[in-house]
């Protein structure tokens, strides 16, 4: 079974089967989309909440305000129904909580920005692995839509 | 007896040698501090004879705390013991009323030799 | 012009970890320290990870950000092995994984090699530039990366420079990233005869 790694800033799909894969989601958010009738599942590693204006050659996955809409285009491109599509999202930690770097952190930035997107386009988030301070890697299997979450020290987690 | 010493650094590490080496130099380690808010309480609680001092530090950094250790007493012997050497953080803490700059890492001997020094 | 930007950073990282390797080098009662001269690469931030060799594989970070008169971020990152052979090297004891001490000797150990290399550029160019506390982080290499690039706000590219110290028989590998501000970049450059870069 094929294993698509997605990296950062990147997004992926597959329909029926393979295992979209995406390892050290750190303040990142790996967000899936599933349509369990049609077989159609996508992935992305989303790096920033916002896009930015000089970093127009961005891949749309980078970013959440345009990772989110070219991830429902992907998923219909493969003949997923909107109205169907799942959704579940893993990551927004934060690995140097004593550095207060910003007074929301990144990876709760991108939690709260991922959220909001998916409400907008009325996707339900049906499981979620998110915060914390330590790094993550999802798996998800396009052929049950199942999602994996490990994390260093830890079980994995179904989410 | 021996004189009393407070060591201030954010790092267990640190203070682990530290203490090692002025303790095994005869002088005793009265209290540790990982932060320069903790120093100043212990200097008031402990008055300790001299005190050694990391200058980047949460909380409360170690000029800061150099500052209000002088206010408390005017004769205190604060020793920096930083990894910071550039020439106007050196120039700051000195006016700031330490009495010697030791740039990490130094080896035992600096750190016996200016205790010593400023101590007598 | 990049072509510039990078053989100064270089240099930059030249002199930075010559002086972090000494320290090191002091840390560690004088021990001889042989440092391969540095390899700098300007990488795709997404590529930056990978060339430290596996998104899974399990590193320690350790992060600053730098204020003064050069206003930025560094950190420094170690391959799980690496950091194991340090720590011993630090505190005398063998230990399997990572304990309290041994991260907080890490951390120790990552704040001196970051001052020492700030330090040596700031006797360079006479500017101040003083780290924060630092940060500390173990985990996969990608999970830290991408958190120190998104603390760092770097969308495009990064340079990282991969050192390798080794010494009676260990090898102990290192990356650093120095990542001051575009205008402080220039600033520095300027500072050392350069013009803007």
């Amino acid at each position: 079974m094929p294993e698509i790694f997605v990296n950062m800033g990147q997004i992926s799909s597959s329909k029926d089967n393979g295992i979209l894969t995406t390892v050290g989601l750190g303040s990142c958010i790996g967000v899936t989309l599933y349509d369990e009738k049609a077989k159609v599942g996508v992935m992305g590693h989303i790096f920033l909440p916002h896009s930015r204006p000089n970093d127009a050659d961005a891949p749309p996955g980078k970013y959440a305000d345009t990772g989110i809409p070219a991830m429902i285009a992907e998923a219909l491109r493969l003949g997923a129904t909107k109205s169907r599509l799942q959704a579940k999202m893993a990551g927004g930690a934060n690995l140097f909580p004593n550095l207060n770097l910003n007074s929301v952190s990144i990876g709760q930035q991108n939690i709260e920005a991922v959220t909001t997107l998916l409400k907008q386009h009325g996707i339900p988030i049906v499981g979620q692995d998110v915060a914390g301070n330590h790094g993550r890697k999802m798996r998800f299997f396009v052929e049950n839509g199942v999602v994996t979450v490990t994390a260093i020290g830890k079980d994995p987690v179904e989410i | 007896m021996a004189k009393t010493v407070l060591i201030t650094d954010d790092t267990a590490f640190m203070r682990m040698t530290l203490k090692n080496v002025i303790e095994k130099n005869g002088y005793q380690v009265v209290g540790e501090a990982s932060d320069g808010e903790e120093a100043v309480a212990l200097y008031k609680e402990l008055k300790p004879d001299l005190v050694t001092m990391d200058i980047t530090m949460p909380k409360m950094d170690g000029i800061s705390a150099i500052k209000e250790i002088m206010k408390i007493d005017p004769q205190a012997k604060i020793i920096v013991c930083s990894a910071m050497g550039q020439k106007p953080m050196v120039i700051e803490a000195l006016s700031a009323g330490a009495k010697d700059f030791l740039v990490k890492p130094f080896d035992a001997e600096r750190v016996v030799e200016s205790l010593r020094k400023i101590g007598s | 012009m990049r072509n510039m930007k990078l053989d100064f950073l270089k240099e930059l990282a030249n002199i930075g970890t010559g002086h972090a390797t000494t320290a090191l080098s002091q840390m560690l009662s004088g021990r001889l320290f042989q440092l391969v001269v540095p390899d700098a690469q300007m990488l795709p931030f997404t590529e930056a990870a990978d060339y430290m060799g596996g998104l899974e594989q399990v590193v320690v970070g350790i992060f600053v950000v730098i204020s003064g008169d050069v206003k930025g971020y560094m950190a420094c990152l170690h391959p799980l092995e690496s950091a194991l052979v340090l720590i011993r090297l630090l505190t005398g004891e063998d230990k399997a994984e990572i304990d309290d001490m041994g991260r907080s000797a890490l951390q120790e150990m990552g704040n001196i090699m970051v001052t020492s290399f700030l330090n040596a550029l700031a006797k360079m160019t006479d500017l101040l530039m003083v780290p924060s506390v630092p940060g500390l982080a173990v985990d996969m290499a990608g999970a830290v990366w991408e958190s120190i690039l998104a603390g760092a706000e770097v969308t495009s590219k990064v340079t990282v420079i991969r050192t390798r110290f080794s010494t009676e028989g260990e090898s102990i590998e290192g990356h650093i990233i120095f990542l001051p501000d575009d205008e402080d970049f220039n600033r520095i450059a300027r500072k050392v005869g350069l013009g803007d870069l």
